[in-house]
């Protein structure tokens, strides 16, 4: 028979016994070994994969509607997210650590300023500190503000020189003690802690994060609630092929695994439109945002998604997707028995 | 092959489908299972489908006593038998031939090989030149054969039938009789529920008859 010729990935087969006419047996049965299992589990993953995909395809406008919705409902956390990193970002560029501006007394010689400026160094609270002049004050501020000509109508250097001081311990708490410190030395007109809109910023953030974790949470059940929906939809419109299946001896995996590709691709599909209309309204607000930087004489610069970024975005997205299909799966798949 | 030893089905209504029903059928055996509609033949039908289990008593199918399969067992104990309905239960938006190929696809057959059998099957029901139509521009004679051709696909130990002649005319009904003949010839244990009287007489053949849930006559 052509059972015995073994036929490139043809599924081995018992050799059929010379039949005897008198006695009756059973039909052959056919049994498959475990090499032969994973093959063919691995074939109707990859066959129900394509079938999952094509159908989504042959049915353009439901398909397209789903996945609009999807798109949105991950892009907006996924937006939400890159903002708050850029925000964050911004808070990084200007620095966060608190540094102590001790404007020192028009009276006060660069000698004594220096002076100054290396006994702070011997104190116990602080960790660095950097004399600028009152010339390198001038200076800078020509450079950064554009106002340079005013000095030209001044008889002399208005600016006092000023010394910056890091504090060794950043504390919230001894911050302020420190200031009071410096702020008693003789030398020094008034020492101001440049961290108050830092702070501000950063309080913001930590609140903008609390806000985008709640939204995110919110549209992550969207996105379970419409793929669960539209493979809802589809467990009933194939009805009659799962009655059928599970007729013929289908495992509940096996009835399972066309639904939850089909999650999968939705999971990908939106994923990858989620990704597209992030980039798209980064690059869309990029040109206000340089401007309104350039104004603030700031490096920093727009972000968007990341490599390592992207690909969590993609990988979170085909789980949703397939968390979705799991869910209406288990629920409606129990339902649906031949009677 | 088959053996109900003391079977009754109740529904959860108090109706007793069937009441303690003791047959035995032998490896290689065919037999009709007739009664009026209501006498239990398709419950006796689903209790070996495992689409119900009995509220008493055991069904055994080989040495298999089914009430010790788990759910999760019963999709491989459905591979072993094959099922023939009277409405066919065919699927309208495939092929014949991919309707056929469906019992191989779930067991997992090799893609080449399943296609061979799903043909050697075509070929015994006599549709071969039939596979790529789709089955509702068939005949219902020749739709009751592709359903026919899908419950054997797979070479079950048992072969099982739901009123096959339901919607026949008595030519077409003894065409398809002959088929499940054939099928008995080479070793599957057949077992067709069915109340065409005159066409189970014409055949020489055991068989059960059930009334009201209980087992009446058995023998030919």
């Amino acid at each position: 028979m052509e059972n015995n010729q073994r036929r490139k990935g043809a599924v081995r087969v018992e050799p059929t016994p010379k039949r005897d006419a008198k006695v009756h047996r059973g039909a052959e049965h056919h049994h498959l070994n475990i090499a032969d299992k994973g093959r063919s589990y691995v074939r109707h993953n990859i066959e129900v994969a394509r079938q999952s995909y094509y159908s989504l395809l042959s049915q353009p406008l439901t398909t397209f509607m789903t996945l609009a919705v999807l798109a949105i409902a991950l892009a907006l956390p996924g937006a939400l997210y890159t903002g708050l990193k850029n925000l964050q970002q911004l808070g990084d560029s200007w620095e966060g650590d608190p540094r102590v501006a001790l404007y020192l007394k028009l009276s006060v010689t660069d000698a004594e300023a220096e002076t100054l400026s290396r006994k702070l160094l011997l104190r116990d609270d602080v960790a660095a500190s950097e004399l600028i002049t009152a010339q390198q004050g001038m200076l800078e501020f020509q450079a950064m503000s554009g106002f340079g000509d005013v000095f030209s109508f001044l008889d002399s250097n208005p600016l006092p020189a000023v010394v910056m001081v890091m504090p060794r311990d950043l504390s919230v708490a001894s911050v302020p003690l420190l200031q009071a410190k410096l702020q008693a030395l003789p030398q020094v007109d008034e020492a101001i802690v440049d961290m108050e809109w830092v702070q501000r910023l950063v309080a913001f953030v930590l609140l903008a994060e609390r806000l985008v974790w709640v939204l995110t949470a919110l549209f992550i059940m969207a996105v379970l609630l419409v793929v669960g929906n539209t493979i809802r939809l589809s467990i009933e419109s194939r009805r009659d092929e799962i009655i059928i299946a599970k007729l013929v001896g289908a495992t509940d995996a096996y009835v399972r695994r066309p639904f939850l590709y089909d999650g999968v691709w939705f999971g990908l599909a939106g994923g990858v439109s989620a990704w597209f209309l992030i980039q798209f309204s980064l690059f869309w607000l990029n040109g206000p945002v340089e401007q309104l930087v350039g104004l603030y004489h700031s490096q920093f610069e727009l972000t968007g998604l990341g490599f390592v970024e992207t690909i969590l975005l993609l990988i979170i997205s085909i789980l949703l997707g397939l968390a979705g299909a799991w869910l209406a799966v288990g629920r409606h798949l129990r339902e649906i028995q031949p009677q | 092959m088959i053996s109900f030893d003391n079977v009754t089905k109740r529904y959860p209504n108090g109706y007793d489908a069937l009441s303690q029903v003791n047959f035995s059928l032998a490896r290689g055996e065919m037999a009709f299972l007739t009664g009026h509609s209501g006498a239990g033949k398709s419950t006796l039908l689903k209790l070996l489908m495992l689409m119900e289990r009995p509220s008493n008593g055991r069904v055994l199918m080989g040495d298999q006593d089914l009430a010790r399969l788990s759910n999760r067992q019963i999709p491989y104990h459905r591979r072993r038998v094959g099922v023939v309905f009277q409405n066919h239960q065919l699927l309208f938006d495939r092929s014949v031939f991919e309707n056929i190929v469906l019992p191989l696809r779930i067991c997992g057959f090799d893609p080449v090989d399943a296609a061979r059998r799903a043909r050697a099957a075509l070929d015994k029901v006599g549709l071969l030149d039939k596979e790529k139509l789709n089955p509702v521009v068939l005949s219902g004679g020749e739709q009751q054969r592709v359903g026919i051709a899908r419950a054997i696909v797979h070479k079950p130990q048992v072969l099982l039938a739901d009123e096959p002649t339901g919607n026949l005319d008595p030519k077409l009904s003894e065409e398809v009789m002959r088929l499940f003949q054939q099928f008995n010839q080479v070793g599957t244990t057949v077992l067709i529920a069915s109340h065409d009287l005159s066409l189970i007489a014409r055949m020489p053949h055991r068989v059960i008859t059930l009334n009201q849930g209980r087992l009446m006559t058995d023998g030919k």
